[in-house]
């Protein structure tokens, strides 16, 4: 049985539920979550790590405080250098510079190599849409594109699909022989796509980063596809959100380190591909013609809202690797583009196509090895608490969850309501208890949803203040008023 | 207003309100001072170029190092020669001519490091095909089949086995990028100890800036392509190549 799809549009609670009750989702994320953790772990202790961070990090919140103007001089150099820059509010005027584009130049076919802000703005609809051809050719995107699935991994994406799925999908679809060796799956995609590299009119990427001295933009690739994707084709359109800029070029090869190093513990990846213009005269081959799409989409609101340490983020997927629940529960079921911890603090505030993304900052339980994983060192389990907060004071969560805090708020202000709650709580569940062995076994909703999957203790019988007040009883007792007076402060 | 101003605008109206948590409000920008470099080499240029060989080595590409650039020309010849052995031994059943068998794509012969290339692989029966413009049809088709690569390198990074390729008169992006092996030839003097030690060197000269923004493009090669999304299994030769032999010689 092959790993099924969860349904992306379905409600949160639903998705949740099927990503878990998925066994072979579980195998494959045992068999690859884990092992791109620890890659970055080895990559990080093998160097100095914690200054690599703290550098990168000082990096971006410089970049963060001048974006405007290193956005306005990296524009000024792609310029100068021939190539042509555009501006994008949304997901819509993005989609139409690139239509546009594909209709001057008569484009049947455009190659892409992996990129994450065009999953964001679903550039592939709107391309298929309008009659032209797009193919993936990131091995792992062009499977999941065989496949029909969004990808469930910022640098992985099919990092939910098990070697016999994949192995399915090419013989289906590229008439591969049935094997499960990955070379000669690997020389199957190659030879059908070095065809479609060689035919394709306009070449489409993301940005990993852009150098705002220079007008140069850079994508990391191990596979090569994204110097195909800058390379063979006439026209080389590259995507990038407004908040992908580095000032220099030493910063570009520092970020590319911490980046190598985070995401698949490399100290370089294979290739970086850095593009100032089109081919000059001279060139033996390259593009004729070179663009660049800035997206905000919701990033300047972000900045302006506050969440602006989120912009730092460099897209490494560390965060995903040690997040306890993405491990347990994919990709797919955050029902966003962008997954994991990372993906809950930016999906409800991009202006992303994501079904209840308002609840995604409830899917952590605040562990923090997002924050200690992350090479930018983003705050990441503060950015959803304030994310949690900000809901409630819109009045997100339900009534009755917003009737018991409001209780809980009052009891916890008197110690009155108190003693007297605890003493009750106690008593009651106590009760409940003694006729089920000792344990609470059954309550009703909403409680039911811890008690169907796991027992409930009793409250204790009596409080700490109570343990205390009879300790200090027994003291007096058995020394006497005076011993406790007689001590130094700081001592015993 | 134009998408570009609304866009700008918006970033400067939130970066001027003054209780921003975020950003914090004058970060320095790192400098050449306070930049660190993340990996370190040392020794001499053969100490260099052995370093340079073990990384290499550790990301499944292979090396040698020779003494001149006349050894460094039969070196090469010998591990083509000896990569078409391997091509047509692992052959079965029937094979497709493409006509393409003999033929190396390659820089042209004055942007490479070493002379005397093409009357080399000439008395081998080999040629070395050097195209000037492959964006048309015509130019692409005369390549497509190529199996075999040679290129020079603009800088060689021996901390992290890493090869620099501009593009330029006479230097394509296919030839290091297309086939299916390919071999670079590094001098000595284009071997750095690290990426930041050549940053360094560009920046004291000036030449940094411009060395970007006059060449449609630069390339950092680190090892052969490769891809682990299958399940995390190392493939090599995904779309680039799957050999990667680099050859680094001492030169005058």
């Amino acid at each position: 049985m092959p790993t099924a799809p969860i349904n992306l549009h379905a409600p949160y609670k639903e998705r949740i539920h099927d990503a878990l009750h998925n066994k072979n989702l579980k195998t494959v994320l045992n068999r690859t979550v884990g092992r791109m953790s620890a890659s970055r772990v080895a990559a990080m202790g093998a160097v100095d790590g914690e200054q690599l961070r703290r550098q990168v990090r000082q990096m971006k919140e410089y970049v963060l405080r001048n974006l405007p103007d290193l956005l306005e001089q990296f524009e000024a150099n792609v310029e100068a250098n021939g190539g042509r820059v555009h501006w994008a509010q949304d997901a819509a005027a993005a989609n139409q510079i690139l239509l546009d584009l594909a209709r001057r130049h008569a484009v049947q076919k455009i190659v892409k190599s992996k990129s994450m802000v065009t999953e964001e703005i679903r550039l592939n609809d709107a391309l298929e849409g309008a009659g032209v051809k797009v193919v993936e050719t990131d091995l792992g995107e062009y499977i999941i594109q065989l496949a029909g699935e969004p990808p469930s991994h910022i640098v992985a994406p099919a990092a939910h699909k098990r070697i016999e799925d994949i192995a399915a999908i090419m013989q289906e679809k590229l008439d591969m022989p049935p094997t499960l060796d990955a070379e000669v799956m690997c020389s199957a995609a190659r030879a059908s796509l070095r065809r479609e590299f060689l035919s394709a009119d306009m070449g489409v990427s993301g940005c990993n980063f852009a150098i705002a001295e220079t007008g140069t933009v850079c994508i990391a690739t191990n596979e090569g596809n994204g110097r195909m994707v800058a390379s063979l084709p006439r026209v080389y359109v590259a995507v990038m959100g407004i908040e992908k800029l580095v000032p220099t070029v030493e910063d570009a090869f520092l970020q590319l380190q911490a980046l190598s190093r985070s995401s698949t513990g490399q100290q370089f990846t294979v290739y970086l591909s850095m593009t100032s213009g089109p081919r000059q005269p001279q060139d033996v081959d390259g593009p004729e013609e070179f663009h660049v799409v800035l997206l905000d989409n919701g990033r300047s609101e972000m900045l302006a809202r506050g969440y602006g340490e989120a912009l730092m983020c460099i897209r490494c997927g560390a965060c995903l690797n040690v997040c306890p629940v993405y491990r347990e529960i994919g990709g797919h079921a955050y029902g966003s583009t962008y997954s994991g911890p990372i993906g809950s603090v930016i999906s409800p505030m991009l202006a992303i196509e994501a079904s209840e993304a308002e609840k995604l900052p409830h899917a952590s339980s605040l562990c923090g090895a997002c924050r200690d994983a992350c090479p930018v060192m983003i705050d990441l389990p503060r950015l959803l608490l304030d994310l949690r907060s900000h809901y409630v004071q819109q009045g997100v969560p339900p009534w009755f969850e917003r009737q018991a805090m409001q209780g809980f708020l009052k009891v916890m202000q008197s110690r009155k309501l108190y003693e007297t709650g605890g003493k009750m709580g106690s008593l009651g569940s106590n009760l409940l208890a003694s006729f089920n062995g000792g344990a609470i076994t059954f309550m009703p909703p909403p409680f039911s949803a811890w008690t169907k999957t796991r027992h409930f203790p009793p409250l204790a019988r009596k409080s700490f203040r109570e343990l205390w007040a009879e300790r200090m009883e027994r003291r007096k007792s058995i020394s006497g008023p005076t011993s406790d007076a007689k001590r130094k402060p700081g001592e015993g | 207003m134009s998408e570009r101003d609304a866009i700008l605008s918006r970033l400067r109206d939130a970066l001027a309100q003054p209780d921003r948590r975020f950003p914090p409000a004058d970060p320095d920008p790192l400098t050449d001072a306070t930049r660190m470099t993340v990996t370190k080499a040392e020794g001499d240029a053969p100490a260099l170029a052995h370093r340079f060989g073990q990384e290499l080595t550790a990301l499944h590409g292979s090396y040698e190092v020779v003494e001149t650039p006349t050894e460094a020309r039969l070196t090469l010849l010998r591990r083509v020669t000896d990569w078409m052995e391997q091509e047509t031994a692992a052959q079965k059943g029937a094979v497709i001519k493409t006509g393409q068998e003999r033929n190396v794509l390659a820089w042209a012969p004055d942007a490479l490091p070493v002379g005397g290339l093409d009357a080399a692989f000439g008395d081998m029966g080999l040629t070395l095909v050097a195209p000037s413009d492959l964006t048309g049809k015509e130019g692409r088709e005369s390549i497509r089949s190529i199996r075999y690569g040679i290129s020079g390198v603009e800088a060689a990074f021996a901390a992290a086995g890493s090869l620099l390729v501009r593009t330029g008169a006479g230097m394509s992006r296919a030839a290091s990028l297309l086939p299916y092996y390919h071999a670079a030839l590094v001098p000595f003097s284009r071997l750095y100890p690290t990426a930041e030690d050549w940053l360094a060197e560009q920046r004291q000269a000036g030449a940094l800036v411009d060395l970007l923004r006059t060449h449609a493009n630069l390339t950092l090669i680190t090892g052969p392509s490769k891809s682990a999304d299958i399940e995390m299994n190392l493939t090599l030769g995904v779309h680039g190549p799957k050999f990667l032999h680099v050859i680094l010689f001492r030169d005058g």
